[in-house]
């Protein structure tokens, strides 16, 4: 099992190569450094080396993107230019953290509704609790996260004009260190909520499927077959399987949490890594975005192999050599 | 059609309809299906005829009704320059269905050609499909897309055309599943040993057993479009202003919601309304074309 | 007579779909005594499945189901869940068609018959896992120590099926369903399997209600045979009786198109024309009649199932059932005279459609 795991983290290693050399050459095309020193007049010729020479804008795409490689290897992602040049990997991670703050609690909330959903509405297919999950996860897949946030806001602002109170923030990060317990808390709320009814919506769909697959097959008559009790019957042997293809819509998930979500992040004012990629993005810096995709990167295949992992130990029929 | 008389002529079967009726049959038994279907209509005419009949032109000031919520006059308000809501919306409307439209069939075009011969050819192309899709794992759309738009422009038409080459892989991979599985079935073979060329065996053959999945996809491509549209409009790197979009709508009146909320829940409200109608009308799609595929 | 084991009287399974009514039992009597194997021969779609398992109840709720089914003299339909899972797999079990499916794929074959075990029997889990044991060797799984703990993917096919039977038998039933238990299965593998049944049934005395398609596998078998067709019971009798003096076109044509069916002069295959009756749609009178070569006129009154021989029992369903053995010999002569021109099966089916 762990030969397979280093050996699927080695295989992963071209692709990540592959994919980092994309985006060093995209965002290095598409910005010249070069082209907007040329229009300021107050930087003389002198400043203008040094800024060549720094990040070696006379060589080719290429051979910096090697460079790039060799620094990053050692943990050296170089300065964010478009953050008064503070160090790239620092600033990748301490913003990390903060979409972690909302991605955790959300991911959490996330599987234990769509669980809870989802069989649920499996075992009681066609009745009336079932089409109202189906209709709500209709509504929470047709919702864009950004309509959803802006309702939640608008609540928020006409509760504390009526009442001149408002249970949660609308943006911005309070810390337990900073702010107190309550106001962590009452910040926290709006954007782990909106993170959670998108995704749960289509999570719930998925669990809901592979809970009817499996409730309709052979095994779970047998089991019936047996007279085992009802919940034995759908949580020992439904569940239990239903669980297997869940893993990997999970590990797929809980890495797209983690890497930070652009939109709610942006409409909460939240200081994660979505509006630090967006700014860095819009801003060509180079180093910034090239720390932020490799995290995200790694992310995703982390969280790939630990659902293939995952994979193996639900399912007794999958080996792992 | 030739299988409803054969059928007939044996006796066994005593209702045979065409494929066509029997799916139409089944898609109206999808109430919400034809609710969907009959909304989406009324929509797509409020966007098409509204403007016209409007007696406001989409960039008319009315400058005795600046920023005002909806009234009689204008029934979704007015922007901060006297522009009518409702006119915008509806010519918002308009262009939004128009991308989501383009996008859902450049990505199924995309998506069935490069599927239909990774599928039916399998090994290298496959797994070169394979990998483009797993490099689109690491790069970020968004990169892709912000490169391109400040290379390409962002028109409408180019927007659309980039998020189509970020989403065929979504129906490539659907196309494949299916091009595998009817690959090596007997009347493929068949086809083959009477002599039918490839071209004839992917497209005459195999193709209208896929096409089920292929239009239901398509179907729930709207939907996704329509939220990628507006979700790239409202963080401002979509369809580039003036051309109003639904997002852009959105965007332009997010500084406003804590005094004219209608301006940014309208829109929303078209957006959330086309894309449930467009998974509604999928769904009873799913149904129609796809019988075996129910959830029973 | 004392009563019977089973006592099923008038039973009768309706599923709604969106296409209409699908009856697919439509009035079956039967009962099965202690100890005895009886065989439910039918094509797939007569109802044999759908009545086995509404005696289990383990049909889906989408299914309405009417009549009585007594067990041990207790109604099944009145009991509630608690006291049918009571009878669930402890007086009354039931193994799968297919062994590959019916097994659960994420637990070990032993954790299954303990499972079995301890959800009727208040043991310990190494009493129980003793006795599964026992009951692989008992079904003849070699070194059964070792192999209680395999997976069902890590046993073959026969292997399979035998551990299912092992889980059906674990509380000594006094009634064992077996529905199409060697259909998935290879043919060498079949009778390897039906001689487990045997030996199971020698050594508990469980009563055996054997579901098939195959009336081959019956033979050596069954006590008694009853043939089932578009829901409804076509022939009874005790197995003998049915394969050599059979008073019925639909068994007479189940024989004739099984190649090892016993009894049959050896002749060429008959396939019975046409296929089974969509149960939505039920065609008039005899359910039969469409594909029968012997239909008339009468047939498109709904033939009542009769006694033809009190002595063993003997019913049938068929109008004709008392000419039948000598229509069978005409029609054979004439066959034989001119190839096949005979009896156009189609021109009878039209007369009665």
């Amino acid at each position: 099992m762990l030969a397979y795991a280093v050996r699927r983290v080695l295989a992963t290693i071209p692709l990540l190569l592959i994919g980092t050399f994309v985006v060093y050459v995209l965002v290095s095309i598409s910005g010249d450094p070069l082209a907007k020193l040329a229009t300021c007049t107050q930087c003389d010729q002198q400043a203008f080396d040094r800024i060549i020479d720094l990040y070696d804008l006379d060589k080719p795409i290429p051979e910096r993107y090697v460079n790039w490689v060799v620094n990053a290897v050692q943990g050296d992602f170089g300065p964010a230019v478009s953050f008064g040049s503070i160090d790239a990997g620092e600033l990748v991670l301490e913003r990390a953290a903060n979409s972690a703050r909302l991605a955790i609690p959300a991911f959490l909330i996330i599987v234990t509704i769509a669980i809870t959903l989802g069989v649920y509405s499996a075992v009681n297919q066609y009745s009336r609790l079932d089409y109202a999950v189906t209709g709500l996860s209709f509504l929470g897949i047709s919702l864009p996260t950004f309509v959803f946030a802006l309702l939640l806001q608008t609540i928020m602002i006409w509760m504390l004009d009526a009442f001149g109170w408002r249970p949660f923030f609308v943006t911005g990060m309070r810390t337990v260190e900073l702010d107190g317990f309550l106001p962590m808390l009452r910040s926290h709320v709006l954007p782990v909520i909106t993170l959670v009814l998108v995704i749960t919506a289509s999570e719930s769909r998925f669990q809901r499927a592979a809970m009817l697959e499996v409730i309709n097959s052979d095994y779970i008559r047998t089991a019936r077959a047996k007279g085992l009790p009802n919940r034995k019957v759908i949580l020992r042997h439904g569940l239990r399987n239903a669980l297997i293809p869940m893993a990997t819509i999970w590990a797929i998930d809980f890495a797209a949490l983690l890497g930070g979500s652009v939109v709610t992040e942006t409409i909460f004012a939240w200081p994660g890594l979505g509006p630090l990629f967006i700014s860095a993005v819009t801003q060509l810096d180079l180093n910034l975005t090239m720390a932020i995709v490799m995290l995200t990167s790694l992310l995703v295949i982390v969280f790939n192999l630990v659902a293939d992992l995952a994979y193996g130990l639900l399912d007794p029929r999958i080996r792992y050599e | 059609m030739s299988d409803a008389t054969l059928d007939a002529r044996e006796g066994l079967t005593t209702v045979s309809r065409s494929f066509g009726r029997q799916a139409w049959d089944r898609f109206r038994r999808h109430r919400l299906a034809m609710i969907a279907l009959v909304l989406l209509a009324l929509m797509t005419t409020a966007f098409v005829v509204g403007p016209w009949l409007s007696p406001y032109a989409f960039s008319d000031q009315d400058f005795s009704a600046l920023n005002q919520g909806p009234s009689l006059a204008h029934p979704f308000g007015t922007d901060p320059i006297g522009r009518d809501l409702m006119v915008r919306t509806f010519i918002g409307g308009r262009y939004s269905l128009r991308i989501a439209l383009l996008i859902a069939v450049l990505t199924t075009a995309i998506g069935t050609v490069i599927g239909a011969l990774s599928g039916y050819f399998g090994g290298r192309l496959g797994a070169a499909i394979d990998q483009v899709i797993n490099l689109f794992l690491i790069v970020p759309s968004l990169i892709i897309l912000i490169v391109l738009a400040a290379r390409y422009g962002s028109g409408p038409n180019a927007i659309a055309i980039v998020i189509a080459l970020l989403s065929w892989p979504l129906i490539a991979r659907i196309v494949r599943g299916s091009f595998l599985q009817f690959r090596d079935q007997e009347f493929v073979l068949a086809a083959r040993a009477a002599g039918a060329s490839t071209r004839r065996i992917m497209f005459r053959h195999i193709l209208p057993n896929v096409f089920g999945p292929i239009v239901v996809n398509a179907t729930l491509l709207i939907g996704i479009a329509i939220i990628l549209e507006s979700t790239l409009g409202f963080l401002g790197l979509g369809v580039r202003p003036p051309v109003p979009t639904l997002g852009n709508l959105i965007a332009e009146s997010k500084g406003a919601l804590q005094t004219k909320p209608s301006a940014a829940l309208i829109p929303g409200g078209f957006i959330v309304t086309i894309t449930l109608c467009a998974n509604f009308i999928g769904d009873g799609l799913r149904d129609a074309l796809d019988p075996t595929s129910r959830k029973s | 007579m004392t009563t019977p084991l089973l006592e099923v009287d008038d039973l009768r399974v309706t599923f709604r779909t969106d296409d209409g009514d699908v009856r697919a039992v439509q009035g079956l009597s039967f009962t099965v005594a202690e100890g005895e194997t009886l065989a439910v021969v039918g094509e797939s779609g007569s109802g044999k499945t759908v009545a086995a398992l509404a005696i289990m109840r383990l049909l889906p709720r989408t299914a309405r189901v009417e009549g009585t089914i007594r067990f041990r003299g207790t109604s099944l339909l009145d009991l509630d869940e608690d006291g049918m899972r009571d009878l669930q797999g402890d007086d009354l079990a039931m193994i799968f068609q297919d062994p590959m499916t019916a097994l659960n794929p994420v637990f070990t074959v032993g954790d299954q018959i303990v499972e079995a075990i301890r959800t009727h029997r208040d043991v310990t889990e190494s009493a129980a896992r003793a006795r599964a044991t026992e009951l692989l060797d008992l079904v003849g799984i070699p070194e059964p120590k070792q192999r209680i703990d395999n997976y069902p993917h890590e046993f073959s096919g026969g292997m399979r099926q035998r551990a299912m039977i092992a889980m059906g038998i674990a509380n000594e039933p006094k009634l064992l369903i077996a529905d199409e238990p060697t259909t998935a299965l290879d043919v060498t593998v079949q009778a390897q399997v039906m001689e487990v049944v045997r030996t199971v049934q020698e050594a508990t005395g469980t009563a055996v209600m054997l579901v098939t398609h195959d009336l081959g596998l019956v033979a050596g078998t069954a006590d008694r045979i009853q043939v089932m067709y578009g829901g409804r019971l076509f022939e009874a009798g005790p197995t003998d009786t049915v394969f050599y003096g059979s008073r019925n076109p639909y068994t007479l044509g189940l024989m004739a198109s099984i190649p090892s069916a016993v009894g049959r002069t050896a002749r060429r295959l008959e396939p019975i024309p046409g296929s089974p009756p969509s149960l939505i749609a039920l065609p008039e009178g005899c359910a039969f009649s469409p594909r029968c070569a012997f239909a008339t006129e009468a047939c498109r009154d709904e033939p009542e199932l009769r006694v033809v021989d009190a002595a063993s029992g003997h019913a049938t369903r068929c109008h004709r059932a008392e000419e039948l053995p000598d229509l069978v010999a005409a029609r054979a002569t004439a066959t034989a005279g001119s190839e096949g021109g005979a009896a156009e099966p189609g021109a009878a089916g039209d007369g009665a459609a």
